[in-house]
């Protein structure tokens, strides 16, 4: 497996050369890497063993400090707090490499990203603790005097849900102190402040893990069985830990793999799980494009203000339908002929949808003899890789390379002209004056790469519309990949349902994501490890998450230099 | 540790001492008093002049000024005076700009050498726009396509002013600077983009460009000063939790955390402030049209500065490649797609746009008075640029560059200065002249300058 996965970004690589470095597996040294383990053979099996994953070498990066991203944040005050929060604001997230989770590791928070979470962790501990009922409820008992028994206890109880471990006896000692001192005689609110406070603390607002010496292997590190509980419960409920997580790591139940794979099976179980899979996805899929989406109505009659929301919504019900309803081969998003319509989008799908409003989503057929199939036919694909008034073939053909199959599509050369013909009235279509642009051979390279794909979806419209006509000109929509003739869309479709470089992607982004960073030429084994697990397992979603749980590569750190 | 013990306990105690002792209580009106007069004074006293950086994307229409390709359409120049010195007679694109005088520097472009490697460093907009705010690259590492990050290698000017040593000195207002914006429209919506002011590498201030939390921000300030100082003093607590974990950590990370050990350090400064001696505006309207929120920005900006509330501002217009959809102007596409598409005419009328937008806050700053009964405008400065010289072909050459305002009487006004391929640097050293600040040399990496705008520097 080691030398198919090589093979095919060795490939990638090839057909990228003509217009820069293929980077696909971050930083520049995996294309050596690739070669030197098909060449060697070291030591990976032939049958793709799924089981124990030590039968592969890789070297683990070092720690990265994530901040929590806004949606963990909030969602870490409910799982602390209770729900009924007054809304805060807090810095918005990044997403360098699609991920929020790397911008997360990457930026630095801002002054004002400080002063919000200030003032957000005073405005939840005052909502909170001016309820007496709330207030009760969260600490357990009724403090008589400040810092005395009860605070005691609470401060230990609260910090280890916060801080996602046991507070040292430090910590123990600085906040007990805290809500002692600001107490101003009234033991409330020195809880208050204490909670409000804690929720200031790089230990709540970053996740620490630091890992330990691991027993087995000198030369790295493994995380904590705390450490394992924050990671799974931020990969699969995107929040905090649960008391019994926490429970379960203060038992070292999170150190091998028997414990791991119940416990995330538990998480993945719970619906949590369901927004946790949607967030991923909504990232992988770039879906935050669709925010500033803006189409002339008088043009697009079909489009409407609420209609990129709707797009989102097909593409996170398609998620949950495949991930947690069917449990089904996830490349099967790329070639179903299921989607999920509310009335908007069956108009601009041509369908009859009976039951579907504006806000009610139904499942639909999609005609066997129809235009559509996969997501790259539904209508958020094709707008976010469309302009305001024109089509774009390139970042839709790019979005297949880089998307869906993860090869990496290379800036284009400086002070190259990178404008298209205008339309000269000469009754071109936009594929015939793309097609001209490519006569330049600076240009050639890289958009035989990008185009082909790219041209497949001419029949759909900027807004994802079908059409047969482009400027008053019949629509050429054939095209290829790396080859293979393609008569339009649905070929596309039926070969990425299939293609195990989709699943193979699917795996890279999801170790980003669990990450928060790229993927290190260190750990190009492991990955093809998952890769082998993953289709060994029928390439199912759910399987993919408890795995990467309880793997070498989620579980090792490497040590900072 | 820096950030806990001796040091900083003996600087709160003093502070508090200091507001036991009365000196904090002043009754209103109390800033002429505390502040003396500025214009001629303002030096003496310490006061260093106002300073914004004004941002809009997408530079201007081109011309044959730009290269040989932007010249074959035969598009005249809009921007250029065709007289040099002072009393130039204004362009067409200058126009809107012309009552508050401004002075341009025509005829610079980046300096900064384009490393081969990664790809893509010689990009206008990230070139263009690095140089124009930072005199130097964007950073190498990171600029990876497709990400596409777009990041700063060091502070963007009004960042740099506002940590300054030589600016502020211990007078420190309540903000060291604000970050305002009006478009929220972003090229991409990965790799920043949405920012035009920088600390440094992936450190980004990102601008508030809702009126409401602006309003909340500078004028909706608890009056309750023991409550001010419970969570004054929590923060102790929360630093000393951050110094352990500084420990603890490699060294990429403890830059990160060291930064936000310094912002907590500033909002703990912030909260033992008293409530600010300014006369709230009006909670702000919301506007989705770019000329009335700019208003509304600017009302609000100008009040905070008036009342000494910050000296420093950068206010982004539209984001660096913006895609906003100029539609009030009959442009069905964003910013970037109609530059690319060659659209001059539809460029031209978007940058009037900007120019009168500019003119709308330049106005807010010309009409009202600072403390000293002086306008902002006439003891402040106002750098405004762009990313690029002009967006169809993303060419840095002729990168704009405006200097708006007296600075105290350190600028001369209405001059137009030309140098054709001259070091875009030289503002940066004009800039930083102007408030102030000794600067020997400016701009890196192949940009270095020692010389400033000699007809514009008084």
């Amino acid at each position: 497996m080691l030398a198919k996965r090589a093979w095919l970004w060795l490939l990638a690589g090839v057909l990228t050369s003509a217009c820069g470095n293929d980077n696909a597996r971050g930083g520049g040294g995996e294309t050596d890497g690739g070669s030197d383990g098909s060449d060697g053979d070291s030591g990976s099996d032939e049958d793709g063993s799924s089981g124990d994953g030590d039968s592969f070498e890789f070297d683990p990066a070092p720690a990265v400090l994530p901040r929590l991203t806004a949606l963990q944040y909030r969602n870490s005050l409910e799982a602390l707090l209770g729900e009924g929060l007054p809304v805060v604001a807090v810095e918005p997230d990044t997403n360098p490499y699609l991920f929020f989770s790397i911008g997360a590791t990457s930026t630095t928070l801002s002054e004002f990203g400080v002063q919000m979470y200030e003032e957000a962790a005073e405005s939840v501990s005052a909502a909170v603790f001016e309820d007496e009922t709330r207030r009760v409820d969260l600490v357990g008992c009724t403090p008589s005097a400040p810092g005395d028994a009860c605070v005691e206890a609470f401060i230990a109880s609260f910090g280890r849900r916060a801080f996602r471990r046991p507070l040292s006896g430090v910590e123990q000692a600085r906040w007990l102190g805290a809500a002692t001192d600001l107490a101003d005689g009234d033991p409330w609110l020195g809880v208050q402040m204490a909670v409000a406070g804690m929720l200031q603390s790089p230990y709540f607002l970053y996740r620490v893990e630091l890992g330990e010496p691991d027993p087995d292997d000198a030369s790295r590190l493994r995380y904590t069985s705390f450490d394992m509980a924050s990671r799974m419960s931020f990969l699969l409920w995107n929040t905090t830990p649960d008391d019994a997580l926490l429970d379960a790591a203060e038992a070292g139940e999170l150190l091998d793999d028997e414990g791991l794979v119940a416990h995330a099976e538990r998480l993945v179980e719970d619906p949590r799980a369901r927004g946790a899979a949607q967030d991923f996805f909504a990232q992988y899929f770039d879906l935050g494009r669709l925010d500033g989406v803006t189409r002339d109505p008088s043009v697009y009659p079909l489009f409407s203000d609420t209609l990129p929301e709707a797009m989102r919504n097909e593409a996170m019900l398609l998620v949950d339908d495949f991930v947690f309803r069917r449990d089904a081969d996830i490349r099967g998003l790329y070639s179903t002929r299921t989607t999920f319509v509310n009335d908007g989008l069956a108009a601009l799908y041509g369908l009859e949808a009976p039951g579907a409003t504006s806000v009610a989503f139904v499942p639909v057929e999609l005609p066997e003899d129809g235009p559509r199939a996969g997501m790259l036919t539904f209508s958020a694909f094709l707008t976010m890789n469309a302009h305001e008034t024109e089509n774009s073939p390139t970042l839709r053909g790019k979005y297949v390379r880089e998307r869906v199959l993860c090869q990496p599509v290379p800036p284009p050369p400086d002070d190259v002209d990178t404008s298209i013909p205008a339309d000269t009235g000469e009754g071109k279509t936009l594929r015939e004056r793309l097609e001209a642009h490519r006569e330049n051979p600076e240009c050639a390279a890289c958009h035989a790469f990008i185009d082909p794909p790219g041209f497949l979806f001419e029949n759909f419209d900027p807004v994802g519309s079908y059409r047969t006509l482009d400027n008053g000109y019949p629509i050429d929509a054939s095209g290829d990949l790396d080859g293979e003739a393609l008569a339009d869309a649905r070929g596309l479709a039926d070969l990425l349902g299939q293609d195990s470089r989709v699943g193979q992607c699917i795996v890279t982004q999801l170790f980003r994501h669990s990450t928060g960073r790229l993927e290190e030429a260190s750990e190009l084994a492991a990955l093809v490890d998952l890769d082998a697990q993953f289709e060994a397992r029928g390439y199912r979603f759910r399987e993919l998450l408890t795995m990467l749980v309880a793997h070498p590569s989620f579980r090792t750190v490497g040590v900072a230099q | 540790m820096k950030f806990i013990g001796g040091k900083r306990l003996n600087r709160r105690t003093l502070l508090r001492g200091a507001a036991a002792g009365g000196l904090v209580s002043l009754a209103l009106p109390p800033l002429e008093a505390m502040f003396g007069s500025r214009g001629a004074l303002a030096k003496a006293d310490g006061l260093p002049p106002m300073f914004g950086l004004f941002y809009w994307a997408n530079g201007m229409p081109w011309h044959a000024g730009h290269g040989a390709l932007q010249g074959e359409g035969a598009h005249p120049d809009l921007w250029t005076p065709s007289q040099v010195g002072p009393d130039y007679t204004p362009t067409e694109l200058l126009a809107p700009l012309a009552p508050y005088s401004p002075s341009v520097a025509t005829g610079l472009e980046p300096h900064t050498d384009i490393p081969p490697d990664p790809p893509g460093q010689g990009d206008g907009h990230m070139r263009g726009f690095m140089v124009a705010t930072t005199g130097d690259r964007i950073r190498p590492r990171g600029f990876d396509h497709p990400s596409h990050t777009l990041t700063a290698l060091r502070p963007t000017m009004d960042q740099y002013v506002a940590k300054h040593d030589a600016y502020y000195g211990s007078a420190i207002p309540r903000f060291r600077s604000l970050q305002l914006g009006v478009s929220t429209a972003r090229f991409h919506d990965y790799g920043h983009w949405n920012a035009i002011s920088y600390n440094g590498p992936d450190s980004l201030n990102l601008p508030v460009s809702d009126p409401a939390q602006l309003y909340n921000l500078l004028f909706d300030v608890p009056d309750d000063a023991s409550t001010l100082e419970r969570r004054a003093n929590l923060l102790d607590a929360v630093i000393e939790d951050a110094a352990d974990l500084r420990a603890k950590l490699g060294a990429a990370d403890k830059v990160r955390l060291d930064a936000h050990l310094a912002h907590l350090d500033e909002i703990q400064r912030r909260l033992e402030l008293a409530a600010a001696p300014c006369d709230a505006p009006l909670f702000p309207a919301q506007s989705e049209d770019l000329h009335v929120k700019t208003g509304i920005m600017a009302d609000m900006l100008a009040v905070a500065l008036s009342c000494d509330l910050t000296r420093v501002f950068s206010f982004m217009l539209t984001s660096p490649a913006t895609t906003h959809v100029f539609s009030n102007l009959g442009v069905p596409d964003g910013m970037h797609k109609t530059c690319h598409d060659g659209e001059w005419e539809r460029v031209r009328a978007i940058t009037q746009y900007q120019m009168e937008a500019f003119a709308i806050l330049l106005d807010r700053l010309s009409t009202t008075l600072d403390p000293t009964g002086a306008s902002l405008l006439d003891n402040g400065l106002v750098f405004g640029t762009s990313e690029y010289g002009e967006g169809w072909q993303h060419g840095t050459k002729e990168l704009p560059a405006l200097l708006v305002g007296g600075a105290c009487g350190a600028v001369n006004r209405g001059v137009h200065v030309r140098e054709p391929d001259g070091n875009f640097s030289k503002v940066h050293v004009t800039t930083l002249r102007a408030l102030g600040i000794d600067t020997d040399s400016y701009g890196f990496n192949g940009g270095e300058t020692t010389e400033h705008l000699t007809g514009i520097l008084a």
